[in-house]
């Protein structure tokens, strides 16, 4: 009855969200209520909301406007979710209801002021609309469109806007191969991401939100560091920004001069003076004062562990510094004592920092041999030969000598010198600059358009390029040329351009009022649809050439993009991090990302976990997992067939794999081998001559940690290994996980795509496997037991659990919003949702206690028969038939808290049962509701129904329009349903047929 | 349309903003309180303390022996001995709180604790997406808010030179976010007191910000409805930050009043500036950026493992890698413990100079000290490799803080035991105690809930 009610309503409401804008200016009109409106509020309201009632609907005239406004948006959002009158009074007649709905909407949007309106917006409101009526093909035949719109960037937007602005191109090591990767945000320059998209799974990033404070205030700060990056870039290389070198190509050469002085001084002043001066220059030098270095002992005589070079040593440069002086100075006979104070002496005739000699002192006397090692062993000779003297052409070196004569003094250090000439210079040029006065109008106008070009991607509009230039004048006359630039910069990263995409509707309107994208805002749309970079060369040329105009244009660049596997993506950085799990792919990466939201398994990383009660190291394993969820989506999407289905029933699952079956097996079978081959011999007992004997096999199969020089140590490591080789064969497994037998860094055993190690085996205990008890399959994905589709991935359960405990009330309404294109309602705020603590009774027979009184059951029915199939596994993701009651007063075997790989080290508590049954209702299919024996069997029935099907196509809609859909968007969603049976379950199909749709394509303007 | 002002709150807590938009306009933008604001410095060290090193040397025996067995103790600090490395807050005792005892298991532990120890929550080894919440210095810069609302200062380095200039902080003010920090005290300087050191760069932004308007007024003027609420979004944004220049411009004679001086060794980054110099000028640019009423929260980061010690008296040759003392590696002579004591005497001098500052600048009808609670405390818990099951504090807080811990030595009961307490309860009681009634801040400690121990809320018997 109450989907029925919302249907009659939301058809009311099918332009509602065009309705404010066009009723906005109707505001003159008097407040009145039609007789008609006040006959049915008489009729079916007045009895409970008149006098003595707290919301009273019988005095609208006498309000205040505000307030009025206020009863009205309450009347609006009962009237919509069908909760007034209650079910146990008069109902108003479908006409009735319409014409009340009808009033209200009209009087809200009249001062624009409906906040279902901007609810119905909102990303948790679009299972509102009604799945039925939208899948009927009753309103095929509404004409799909978007309104023209601004859409905020989102951060993954932001981290590529700005790493293509700043040339930030990193790369990394993947499959062998030195690969570019998009999504990296470790730039060297440093900025805030303020565009953080919502946590919530389902579809993160909608076209509704808006800029605010604190947007803008982080822009700012970041705007200002991009600004001195740009110019910095320029500066090393002035093909990034020509115009910018133009403006600054007289002050920048000033200071190439200087800094080529400078350094030209710094490295030779001493032989320049002594051929200036002859033989009056020791005369002029300082007077030496050597410096006095404490010596300190330890205050009871106790022997103190001495830090090692490397904590000591003062730096690289340093070293350097250090190195190139003892060169100058190394005379044979001489000691040690001779040659430090040498070079004190030209530290301090340089006039080195005071400080910086007394460290380098410091260090000399404490690490003078272990420099003389490390200068051997690193070839500091060939590496850092002394500098060559070449003189500077004979006008330079006649403007240095005037200098030197002009500045040196007697007992002047060289830095006082070099730093006086050098001052004069900077004078000398600052007043050549001023001399010539502003840059010409041609070279502002080029700077305009050249950083419009760099940051808009497109050139300024003649007015625009008018506005900057005047702007740009009057920042060079008050700030000088640098900061101009870089206040420049900052400005138009500050426009609203920069931060919002732009989708407005370009040319002839169609009979509908609609309008095609202009060529160029399609180019990005297609772009952001599918990768966070704005577009690529051939997108960027149809848009230039006309070739963005039609239909058929559209779908030649969606499947362009879509076959596009020549770029890799950082899929998540925080994966990255965790273990060094590689965390790439070459799918184009919303492509991936919607699957990954939609699912929301990577939200388990947030989740905190009890070590203990894992039984192992869960920190170490959760990125893994993660990474290991993502490419089993990754191998669905690209499989490209029944994806839906395979997604909630595949049975195959990577389990510590790095995605690469063949070196998989090479590393599984390996281990084998070095098994093989000392399993028979008694290797427990070997003496160290005994790895001599063996020592062509162990080269072979390249043993780590093996030095042959050391054959006691490598015995000891040889133990290790074969220990944790043997239980990995000795109950007669098939193939042994290739994971680390010992703590060490660099890849060995097995390496990640990204060629590290592969860490964290512990990954397999999320699937009841045993590290000293699997048959590894070096083959991946592959069957795992007690498994069937995402749902039961261990990352979507973890990711749907609480910190100690499983949630089946979470894991319920996920299947119920996101599978079955259903409704829940926001927990009442008087609801404290607590589920009683009693260490006697499973989870379920608890939130059964507090969830299913009549009050509570009307919403927890939606969720808690769903969620209860997963009561099969615990809260991290195994299966389970039999739940732990953790509680110290159930505790019968408490296990130790550190332990090996293979131990199982949780605490053992008393169990009970587990009750995995729930019921399945919601599908609109007669042969697949009913009760569920466990979450497997759920996943079977979800699988087969056409409105989960459904249910994601329209997620991936509000996915790729960034908008919740309308009836008029029925065709869209039926022409995707349709590409996806029609193929074969193709999600490309769905991708091609949405970003083909008039609801993508066409767009009308606010109000039409 | 809502006004300038309304516009930040409504879009700090409309549904969308509260999503998309980092908590930042909330520091500025807030109305403070009645009454005097309350201000907070956080000073994260790095290496840990452990929790002898902060135990008092003249215990007696049955309290030495409870100390040593990690069970409660409460004593009064007026009636014993500072360890040495504490001495300088000797006439301080009064407002001192040594805290010992709160575990700090759910945050990173191990070398580094990144955002962690002020968010109570694990940081993935610093990622971005691993930043869960808004730290716990940016909870309590949202209730006293002020100009720059919050200023994160740091020493941090390379092991062999210092970072300069503005760099990421470990303040994080939402979830995924870092903010931004002032690595070195002439950028310090230079940022936190340009309206009175270089008002033409305040003009240019303020020249910048009206030109933007104007720009985004013309756009404005010819859409309607949702988009048009977008550009006046941007619009009231701009004119915010407007507002908020202006608020600092106003404080620009404050600001003249009390800049603090900066050696020119700290010119361009400060190469050749000794680490206590560092130190100095840092504590110098805190003070000011307080007295100023610049900000209320400051969070300053004196050490991180990679930062170079130069100049440490007594080692004044040496460059200390705190790491390596970590590891027990003595320099020229001296050994690993006694370095460590003296790099905590230097912070501790600082944490002095700051309390007696603000001792000296009066406030309503005390001094500004009365209403500051200042944080000195480890990044990473009890040691170079720590895990998190102890925590120490040294708290030192003005007597309109309205904490009741004040002059004590306080060790809590041991990490999963009855009564235990962790860093959670103790930012909740923070909260609490400030305004915010939040139930509990930070994540739980697991082996707490295991063990079904009550770990929830604020500290009770601390709350003044």
């Amino acid at each position: 009855m109450r989907i029925k009610i919302v249907l009659l309503i939301w058809v009311l409401l099918v332009s509602v969200i065009g309705a404010d804008e066009k009723n906005a200016n109707d505001q003159s009109r008097g407040w009145e209520m039609p007789s008609s409106v006040q006959a049915l509020i008489r009729q079916y309201c007045a009895d409970c909301h008149g006098a003595g009632d707290e919301v009273r609907l019988d005095g609208f005239l006498g309000m205040k406007q505000e307030n009025r406004l206020a009863l009205l948006n309450k009347v609006q959002d009962q009237l919509f979710f069908g909760l007034m009158p209650p079910e146990d009074h008069e109902q108003p007649a479908k006409v009735e209801r319409s014409i009340l709905s009808d009033w209200v909407a009209a009087e809200l949007d009249r001062y624009q002021a409906s906040d279902l309106n901007a609810k119905l917006r909102k990303p948790g409101f679009g299972n509102y609309i009604d799945h039925d009526k939208l899948f009927s093909g009753q309103y095929r035949k509404l004409k799909g469109f978007t309104y023209d719109r601004r859409w905020l960037i989102s951060e993954t937007i932001f981290d590529a806007k700005f790493n293509r602005l700043l040339n930030h191109r990193p790369f990394q090591t993947i499959d062998g191969q030195r690969e570019f990767v998009v999504g990296d945000n470790n730039r060297r320059v440093n900025l805030t991401n303020p565009f953080l998209l919502p946590p919530h799974t389902g579809v993160r990033y909608y076209a509704n939100t808006t800029l605010n404070g604190g947007h803008l205030l982080t822009m700012i700060t970041n705007a200002k560091e991009a600004a001195k990056y740009m110019v910095y870039l320029t500066k090393r290389d002035k093909r990034y920004l020509p115009a910018v070198d133009l403006i600054m190509k007289r002050e920048w050469e000033h200071e190439g001069l200087l800094a080529s002085r400078e350094s030209f001084l710094n490295q030779f002043i001493d032989r320049v003076l002594q051929e200036l001066y002859e033989d009056k220059h020791d005369a002029l030098l300082p007077e030496f004062v050597p410096t006095i270095l404490k010596v300190t002992s330890s205050p009871d005589g106790k022997p103190i562990k001495r830090s090692p070079f490397h904590a000591a040593q003062p730096g690289q440069q340093e070293l350097v510094l250090i190195f190139q002086t003892m060169q100058r100075y190394q005379r044979e006979g001489d000691t040690d004592a001779q040659l430090i104070e040498k070079c004190e002496k030209e530290w301090f005739r340089f006039g080195h920092n005071e400080r910086k000699i007394t460290a380098r002192l410091t260090f000399l006397a404490g690490y003078l041999e272990d420099f003389r090692k490390q200068i051997e062993q690193h070839r500091y000779k060939q590496k850092y030969r002394p500098p060559v003297y070449r003189a500077p052409s004979s006008d330079e070196m006649a403007v240095i000598s005037a200098s030197l004569f002009k500045h040196r003094r007697k007992g002047d250090r060289y830095n006082e010198i070099i730093g006086r000439c050098i001052e004069d210079w900077k004078r000398g040029f600052e007043q050549e600059r001023h001399a010539a006065g502003l840059p010409p109008q041609e070279a502002i106008d080029a700077l305009v358009s050249e950083l419009f070009m760099k940051i808009f991607e497109r050139l300024p509009a003649a007015k625009e390029a008018g506005q900057y230039a005047l702007l740009t004048r009057d920042y060079i006359k008050s700030l000088g040329n640098l900061p101009a630039i870089e206040k420049l910069i900052q400005t138009l990263i500050l426009r609203s351009e920069f931060v919002y995409r732009s989708e407005f509707g370009q040319g002839e309107k169609d009979e509908f009022g609609r309008r095609m994208l202009s060529p160029r805002d399609a180019s990005f749309a297609l772009a952001y649809a599918l990768t966070d970079s704005s577009p690529d060369r051939e997108l960027l040329a149809a848009a230039q050439n006309g070739k963005l105009t039609t239909k058929a244009d559209y779908e030649r660049e969606v499947k362009r993009l879509l076959q596009k596997t020549d770029q890799y993506y950082v899929i998540d950085e925080a994966v990255q991090r965790i273990q060094l799990s590689a965390s790439i792919t070459n799918t184009p990466i919303r492509k991936l990302r919607f699957f990954r939201e939609f699912f929301g398994y990577y939200k388990m990383l947030s989740i905190f976990k009890d070590n203990k009660r894992f039984g192992s190291h869960y920190d170490n394993a959760k990125g893994r997992l993660v990474a290991e969820a993502d490419r089993l989506v990754d191998y669905i999407l690209k499989q490209d067939s029944h994806v839906f289905e395979k997604l909630l029933t595949t049975e195959d699952f990577y389990v510590f794999h790095s995605g690469d079956n063949e070196a998989m097996t090479k590393s599984s079978e390996r281990i084998r081998k070095i098994y093989d081959y000392f399993k028979d011999l008694d290797w427990q007992n070997f003496k160290p001559a005994d790895l001599q004997k063996h020592r062509p096999f162990i080269e072979e199969v390249q043993l780590r940690g093996m030095r042959f020089n050391d054959l006691q140590r490598s015995l000891r490591t040889f133990n290790t290994i074969m220990t944790s080789f043997t239980a990995r064969f000795d109950k007669g497994q098939t193939a042994a996980a290739p994971f680390v037998s010992f703590p060490a860094h660099g890849a060995y055993n097995a390496s990640t795509r990204t060629g590290l190690q592969l860490r964290s085996p512990e990954v397999a205990r999320f699937f009841n496997i045993e590290l000293d008890h699997w048959d590894y399959p070096a083959i991946q994905p592959d069957q795992v037991p007690n498994r069937k589709g995402l749902l039961t991935h261990p990352a979507w359960l973890i990711a749907h659990a609480q910190n100690t405990a499983t949630d089946p009330v979470q894991r319920g309404k996920w299947v119920r919003e996101k599978l079955l294109a259903g409704t829940v309602p926001d927990i009442p705020i008087t609801v404290d949702a607590v589920i009683p603590e009693d260490h006697h009774k499973t989870l379920r027979a608890r939130l059964v206690a507090v969830t299913e009184k009549k009050e509570c059951w009307k919403c927890h029915q939606r969720m808690n028969p769903l969620g209860y199939a997963f009561e099969m596994y615990d809260d991290f993701g195994r299966f389970r038939t039999m739940e732990s009651l953790e509680h110290p007063d159930n505790l019968i075997q408490k296990n130790p808290e550190k332990g090996g790989v293979y131990e199982d080290l949780r605490d053992i508590y008393k169990t009970l049962p587990v009750n995995a049954q729930g019921s399945l209702e919601g599908t609109g299919d007669p042969r697949l509701d009913g009760k569920v024996e466990n979450a497997i069997d759920l996943a079977g029935r979800l699988a087969k129904s056409s409105r989960v099907r459904q249910s994601i196509i329209r997620y991936a809609f509000r996915y790729f329009m960034g908008r919740n859909e309308y009836l008029s968007d029925s065709k869209t969603l039926l022409d995707a349903d349709q590409a996806y049976l029609q193929s074969g379950g193709s999600f490309d199909a769905v991708i091609v047929s949405l970003l083909t749709s008039d609801s993508f394509i066409y767009r009308k303007e606010p109000g039409e | 349309m809502a006004t300038r002002r309304s516009f930040l709150k409504l879009s700090a807590l409309s549904a969308g903003a509260v999503a998309m938009a980092p908590s930042r306009d909330e520091l500025f933008a807030g109305s403070p309180p009645p009454g005097q604001p309350r201000r907070f410095v956080f000073i994260r060290k790095s290496n840990g303390i452990r929790p002898r090193e902060i135990a008092l040397p003249s215990f007696g025996n049955r309290e030495k022996e409870l100390d040593e067995k990690k069970q409660p103790v409460d004593v009064d600090l007026e009636k014993h001995e500072l360890p040495t490395w504490l001495r300088a807050l000797d006439d301080h005792k009064k407002h001192l709180t040594l805290l010992n005892g709160l575990s700090c298991k759910m945050s990173e532990n191990g070398h580094w604790s990144y955002s962690s120890v002020m968010g109570a929550y694990k940081s993935g080894r610093n990622s971005l997406s691993g930043i869960k919440r808004a730290t716990i210095d940016f909870e309590v810069a949202k209730l006293f808010p002020s100009p720059f609302g919050h200023v994160e200062l740091s020493l941090t380095g390379n092991y062999s030179s210092f970072r300069t200039g503005i760099v990421a902080g470990y303040s994080a003010p939402g979830p995924h976010q870092r903010n931004y920090c002032y690595a070195d005290p002439q950028t310090a300087f230079n940022e936190l007191f340009k309206s009175v050191t270089d008002p033409g760069a305040v003009d240019s932004d303020n020249a910048m910000l009206s030109f933007l308007q104007g720009e985004e007024s013309f756009k404005s003027a010819t859409i309607q409805g949702y988009e048009k609420l977008k550009i006046s979004n941007h619009i009231n944004s701009i004119k915010a930050i407007q507002h908020r220049n202006k608020k600092l411009q106003k404080l620009a004679g404050s600001i003249a009043q009390h800049l603090p001086e900066i050696a020119p060794v700290h010119a361009d980054g400060g190469i050749n500036a000794s680490t206590p110099e560092k130190q100095d000028a840092m504590t110098a640019i805190l003070i000011s950026a307080l007295v100023t009423g610049l900000t209320n929260v400051v969070t300053y980061t004196i050490d991180e493992l990679s930062t170079p010690v130069r100049g440490l008296p007594g080692n004044e040759g040496d460059r200390i890698s705190i790491h390596e003392l970590g590891h027990n590696g003595g320099y020229s002579g001296v050994s690993a413990d006694r370095i460590r004591e003296k790099i905590r005497i230097g912070h501790v001098q600082q944490v002095a100079r700051i309390v007696e500052s603000l001792k000296k600048v009066p406030e309503g009808e005390g001094n500004m000290f009365d209403n500051t609670v200042i944080l000195y405390f480890p990044e990473n818990g009890e040691g170079h490799h720590s895990h998190g099951t102890e925590a120490p504090f040294v708290v030192l807080a003005g007597d309109n803080c309205r904490l009741d811990i004040a002059g004590r030595y306080i060790r809590l009961p041991y990490h999963a035991t009855e009564g235990h307490k962790t860093i959670g309860n103790w930012y909740t009681t923070l909260l609490n105690a400030h305004g915010n009634p939040i139930k509990h801040y930070g994540d739980l400690d697991l082996e707490m809930s295991r063990k079904k121990f009550d770990q929830v809320g604020a500290i009770k018997s601390f709350l003044g």
